[in-house]
């Protein structure tokens, strides 16, 4: 193994290993303090960063900048001739990210180290976020389908547990079971996407060339693909998590909503774009997507009465453009976008609970209150177009209605109905009530991270 | 002084392994003392002998063996975990008379023996001293089961006069008749649609790990491996009609459990819904598709047991009137139950870092392959249970807890450590899962091949194995020799 694979598993494990073990510790009766905790974990980001600065060193200075390094521990399962390949890379693509993620995980966890100060849950919350940035780093730095979708999944479940992270009230952890619904559901377009790859080009490996698809294989193969990106980074119409998962401590917020995670799918689609190029129809409807995207985020974000909503639907209407460009084919001008994007809505987000404070600052600089005057673009429109466009945008584009009256609504009836037949030759006596319950899975009303 | 070499013959160590907590349980039942003592002394002299009996196995005939461990150590985790209030001289003789009866079915090679182990591992079940039902579907699913059993066996030892299921491999024993109870046995046993409801009553009205251990010895899935493939590979057009069964009972129930409110019964379907996954892979005749279900076999087993422990555990501490409708906030009291259910919760719905992954990944490979469209459902199936099992987290250990409990009721030692093994178990084996895929990849090659008729084994070429040249060169030899 060469220096550049050492260092690349060193940045991927790094977190992963750091996680396992105070896990295991915690499980055994350990709990670490607060000190050593925080500089744990800026010590191994401070590594990861450095690690992946010379890797970026390492494949910036070779003779052909676009190979990439790579490293292949053989097969983590295999199975007849199915095999799950364990490989690691870092190209030209994966890199920006993997940076990303390094250096926005240690900034959000010096961050957190005061901000979450004494709260109940730090040890949890320094737990997950290592087991994100593994997640994420594992997602980036895949050599295959079958590693990213791993690493894809514990970004997943790291998300909606910190979603619920204040335990204590229903809220977040109802919307964290309703986050945790639509990214399983979006990721059966992955699951099946890879298993189609499999079938039909029998790889799904990317480190050494593509899986070749063409025609309406690679139609199909896309479009799983974009349902689960779609899901990930919360496109129209799976658009209406997103508020919801405000509901989590703003460090968790900044980087999973503002920068990584909401980019995933991104990520996802840029590692797709060989097969984007070969299917007019997929990259038609990415851009598509991205548009309803872009126009929604913008409508609904002008609508939004809390400053992490706002937030996120302008992270959003961001994305929405990058599908854009990533329909289009702008490959470099996608990454370049969410990296300036990401990187700006992080310090926003990590900003917005001193707002009251700073606009007090600035009021008390300028010697009184800033002018709310001023045109917008909405004044243009007729009254009643305003009013309804209000309207929608005050529901979020009626996006949770539409899911809850035609998924989740007709899915808890069948189960109820379900539930009547299972009850077919038992006594009446047997009969418990309330042990269906017809709203278990849409959430409490009007608490969507408001 | 040497220890003779008769010690270590299989046939001396599987008597010793079942005889041992047979006689344990009569000693429990006399003695009355030291109940949970003794039962974990029994089941751990059953682990050390099938551990001796794994080791001595030779490659790729293994699977019984490590079945045979597998369930020895659930024994043993089951009695640790069992609280003091469950501790009685019923349920521990039970609990051991049931662990025998299941080595007898996993050992034996003989249709009668099958037929004997069977009736005994539900006479607990049937018995008012033990766990004996308190609905009737519970006790008619069982017995249903078994008289299809019987009268498959019946059939077959009529028709051939043979009850050696070595004589019988590939010979169709009894025709399309047979086949038929066969699969009858195993819709009631497995609890496949739509025999599926005595599954949850049994649950929610027996005794939680007993009657988790019933349901994890995997009789049904234990017939289609050790009875149905091999002997009946003739049976193409009807072999799909199981796995169709076996893939509608795992959406059904997880439809079924989206709207369950009662953790007894929510589990129940959880575990039925994922369990029906390894019949489906079982019968996807597939590389991927077998090894994925044996594999499986091993993640729910082990999942599921511990899940229904940590919910005894919960009802003991906090109460017997869990409910899933309201936020009960037990994390705050219990966490390291509430983050051991949460790992053995993901395990069981496939998420990484966790065995249950590879096993779900495979799964999905393998019935895609063979069913393309009825395949798509199970990655549903699969969605659904992981909402399932993440609400029934969220409702048990998140939110506030308002009676005015505040006591801490964590696991104790004795739980903590089993129940750290158990993670310790679907972890590693989620990071290094190729030390058991590759096990049960040997095992696949047996099962596959065992489709293919005698007649027909000479055009059957063993497939190359990754990682292991030598095997592809003695696996078909080996076969013959079995065959004959």
């Amino acid at each position: 193994m060469s220096a550049s694979q050492a260092i690349l598993t060193l940045v991927v494990m790094a977190p992963g290993v750091v996680f396992g073990t105070l896990a295991l510790l915690w499980l055994f009766g350990w709990t670490p303090g607060e000190r050593l905790l925080s500089w744990i974990t800026g010590l191994t980001f401070s590594a990861c960063t450095l690690g992946i600065a010379a890797l970026t060193w390492i494949v910036i200075s070779a003779a052909n900048r676009s190979a990439p390094v790579a490293v292949t521990f053989g097969n983590w399962f295999a199975v007849g001739d199915y095999h799950f390949p364990l490989v690691l890379m870092a190209d030209r693509l994966s890199l920006p990210f993997l940076a990303l993620a390094a250096v926005l995980s240690g900034l959000i966890g010096q961050f957190s180290a005061t901000y979450l100060h004494r709260e109940p849950g730090f040890l949890r919350f320094f737990l997950l976020l290592h087991l994100f940035a593994f997640g994420s780093l594992l997602a980036f730095a895949a050599g295959s389908f079958d590693l990213l979708a791993a690493g894809w999944e514990m970004v997943g479940i790291t998300s909606v547990l910190l979603i619920g992270f204040f335990q204590l009230r229903p809220a977040p952890v109802e919307n964290g079971l309703r986050v945790f619904g639509v990214y399983r559901a979006c990721d059966i377009g992955l699951l099946v996407g890879i298993f189609a790859m499999h079938h039909w080009a029998g790889t799904a490996s990317f480190h050494d060339g593509f899986p070749a698809l063409t025609g309406t294989r690679a139609v199909i193969v896309s479009l799983l693909l974009l349902l689960a990106a779609s899901g990930k980074a919360a496109q129209v119409p799976f658009s209406g998590w997103l508020p919801r998962a405000m509901e989590g401590p703003t460090p968790s917020s900044a980087i999973f909503y503002g920068a990584i995670s909401i980019h995933a799918g991104a990520y996802l689609l840029l590692r797709a774009e060989p097969l984007l190029a070969r299917s007019v129809l997929a990259s038609a409807l990415v851009v598509l997507i991205g548009l309803a995207t872009a126009i929604h985020g913008a409508i609904v974000g002008r609508a939004s009465a809390d400053a992490k909503t706002s937030l996120a639907y302008a992270t959003l209407t961001q994305v929405g453009i990058v599908f854009i460009e990533i329909g289009l084919g702008w490959r470099w001008i996608a990454v370049a976008h969410i990296l300036g994007n990401a990187t700006v809505r992080t310090m926003q987000f990590l900003r917005a609970p001193s707002m009251l404070h700073d606009y007090h600052q600035m009021h008390s600089a300028i010697g009184g209150e800033v002018s709310t005057g001023g045109r917008q673009i909405e004044d243009l429109l007729p009254e009643r177009v305003q009013l309804w466009l209000y309207r929608w945008a005050f529901d979020r584009g009626h996006l949770d209605t539409i899911l809850d009256r035609w998924v989740i609504d007709p899915l808890v009836q069948l189960s109820a109905y379900l539930a009547k037949l299972d009850r077919i030759g038992t006594p009446w006596t047997s009969l418990r009530s309330g042990d269906v319950a017809p709203i278990s899975l849409r959430g409490p009303a009007g608490q969507r991270g408001d | 002084m040497s220890i003779p070499q008769w010690v270590f013959r299989p046939p001396f160590l599987i008597a010793v392994s079942i005889a041992v907590p047979w006689a344990a349980a009569i000693v429990v039942t006399a003695l009355r003392r030291h109940l949970r003592t003794l039962a974990c002394m029994a089941a751990l002299g059953s682990i050390v002998v099938s551990a001796v009996l794994l080791r001595e196995a030779p490659k790729g005939e293994s699977l019984y063996q490590a079945l045979m461990l597998l369930f020895s150590c659930l024994t043993f985790g089951a009695t640790l975990v069992l609280p003091r209030r469950d501790c009685t001289v019923g349920t521990i003789s039970g609990i051991l008379f049931l662990l025998g009866s299941t080595l007898l079915a996993y050992s034996t090679g003989n249709l009668l023996v099958l037929l004997v182990a069977w009736i005994l591992s539900i006479v607990p079940f049937l018995w008012p001293g033990w766990f004996r039902a308190r609905t009737w579907r519970p006790l008619a699913g069982l017995l249903f089961s078994t008289l299809a059993l019987a009268l498959a066996i019946g059939l077959i030892s009529a028709s051939t006069g043979a009850i050696s299921i070595s004589n019988l491999r590939g010979r169709n024993p009894g025709g399309a008749g047979v086949f038929a109870l066969l699969v009858v046995a195993v819709i009631f046993r497995k609890g496949i649609l739509p025999a599926h409801a005595w599954v949850a009553d049994a649950v929610e009205g027996g005794p939680a790990l007993p009657t988790a251990l019933l349901l994890n010895g995997h009789f049904g899935a234990l017939l289609v491996a050790k009875l149905i493939v091999p002997l009946f590979p003739n049976m193409d057009s009807l072999f799909p009609v199981l796995s169709y069964l076996a893939i509608a009972t795992a959406l059904y129930v997880a439809i079924r459990a989206l709207g369950e409110n009662s953790p007894r019964r929510l589990l129940a379907f959880l575990a039925l819904s994922q369990s029906a996954c390894i019949l489906s892979g079982l019968e996807s005749r597939t590389a991927q598709g077998i090894a994925g279900a044996l594999v499986h076999w091993f993640v729910v087993t082990v999942s599921t047991v511990a899940l229904f422990g940590i919910l005894r555990l919960l009802e003991v501490r906090f109460g017997e009137n869990l409910t899933a409708t309201k936020h009960l906030g037990l994390a705050e009291h219990a966490p390291r139950l509430a983050v051991s259910f949460a790992i053995f919760g993901l395990a069981l719905v496939g998420l990484p870092g966790t065995l249950g992954f590879c096993s779900q990944d495979l799964l999905i490979h393998g019935t895609l392959t063979s069913h393309p469209l009825t395949g798509l459902l199970l990655p549903i199936a699969t969605a659904m249970n992981a909402v399932s099992i993440f609400r029934l987290f969220t409702r048990l250990f998140l939110g506030k807890r308002r009676t005015g409990f505040t006591v801490t009721a964590d696991a104790l030692p004795r739980e903590r450590w089993i129940l750290a093994a158990g993670v310790l178990f679907v972890v590693l084996g989620g990071v290094f899962p190729n030390a058991i895929v590759v096990q049960h990849s040997a095992e696949t090659d047996i099962v596959e091949q065992a489709v293919h008729t005698p007649a027909n084994l000479d055009q059957v070429e063993p497939r190359s194995h990754v990682g292991d040249p030598v095997r592809s060169q003695t696996l078909r030899p080996m076969i013959v020799a079995d065959n004959h």
